[in-house]
């Protein structure tokens, strides 16, 4: 079986260019591959249809995996670059492109994590809190910077389930595969996040007593 | 357990790992799960609970919007990537190839004529030498008697 193409094979996440579940991933109908095609030949339109189609998901994974909106925009680049330079050369039917797309740039995340536990820096990814306000826009936007908070505060591979999981909607061959761990140890992942992400999120339920912002930190 | 081993443990299981909405759970899965959930509505619903209050904090999250700087930087890295258009003229490396089985063929097709007509000049030049034999044999046996 040829390879699917991992940027760096000297890395420690490389090992997941020989998982057995890239087998299972072998002849699934992948509804990028025309587009792909296209743009390997340099097809201006496929280009734009593949930024439209490839960079929210990238930015969206790049940003919940990382927090920080600067860092999330760097990865979904350099995950789009590395796509152009694989485009010519992809070989259809040994994986699909979105899944190939997603472990790239999964490991870009994984450098930038890496390197800010080995710098540990002060700076807080966290969003600004906006403060109180009775606009429904503005308590929406806070609703959602408290679960991006309480989404990057859990640990990175029980994160990383979710994110794929329920944000990024891949199977769960396919995010298990991403993982290299297996279906049920990725069940296990997912259900731990989730149940920490309710009981940090307990208070927004409806009928909850309101929290005062900032008594967690 | 009932029909492939859904119960209310392992709907719980599902529902605790995928969320509380059955389309999101693996295919596999997904149509035992609903038909136990059709005939067991009240145990789905404690099942459920947790999970679909989890999936609407989750979806409070909104999706990054992306950016008209950053669309631009991406669609910039792909000409900085050499992906241009080519349409209507194949590439180099395939004329290259289209060149070399030409001539690879070519070279192929002279080979089978040179061995056919070896074959056959070969055969002819051996009738050849066996008529002049016959012929050598015919005139001695006459000169000496």
């Amino acid at each position: 079986m040829g390879t699917v193409a991992l940027p760096w094979p000297s890395r420690p996440f490389a090992r997941l260019s020989a998982r057995p579940e890239r087998d299972r991933l072998a002849s699934v109908a992948d509804p990028d591959e025309e587009l792909v095609r296209r743009v390997g030949q340099g097809d201006p339109a496929a280009i734009q249809a593949m930024v439209a189609r490839k960079l929210p998901r990238m930015l969206a994974l790049a940003q919940r995996m990382l927090g920080d909106p600067a860092e999330a925009e760097d990865v979904a680049q350099e995950a789009l670059l590395r796509a152009w330079k694989q485009a010519p050369r992809w070989t259809p039917g040994k994986a699909k492109f979105d899944t190939w797309l997603h472990r790239v740039a999964l490991n870009l995340c994984y450098d930038r994590l890496r390197r800010r536990r080995e710098v540990p820096t002060e700076i807080s990814p966290d969003r600004p809190d906006e403060g109180p306000a009775p606009d429904r826009g503005i308590m929406t936007a806070q609703l959602g910077a408290q679960v991006d908070r309480a989404l990057v505060a859990l640990p990175q591979r029980q994160r990383e389930a979710i994110v794929l999981c329920h944000y990024q909607e891949l199977t769960n061959i396919e995010a298990a595969g991403l993982m290299s761990v297996s279906i049920e140890a990725l069940e296990s992942l997912l259900s731990r996040g989730r149940r920490t992400l309710r009981q940090t999120l307990a208070h927004l339920a409806p009928g909850a007593e309101p929290a005062v912002e900032g008594a967690r930190r | 357990m009932t029909r492939e081993g859904m119960d209310e443990t392992r709907i719980g299981e599902l529902a605790a790992a995928y969320g509380g909405d059955v389309r999101r759970w693996p295919e596999s899965v997904r149509d035992a799960a609903r038909a136990w959930i059709e005939t067991h509505p009240l145990e789905a619903g404690r099942a459920l609970f947790d999970a679909r209050q989890t999936d609407a904090a989750l979806f409070a999250s909104p999706n990054p919007a992306v950016s008209m700087d950053l669309r631009d930087r991406v669609l910039a890295s792909a000409l900085a990537a050499n992906l241009k258009a080519r349409a209507g003229w194949p590439s180099l490396r395939k004329l290259l190839w289209i060149g070399g089985a030409s001539w690879a063929a070519a070279a192929c097709a002279g080979v089978v004529y040179g061995a056919n007509l070896g074959g056959h000049l070969a055969a002819q030049s051996q009738a050849d030498a066996v008529l002049d034999q016959a012929m050598l044999s015919f005139d001695e046996t006459e000169v000496l008697g």
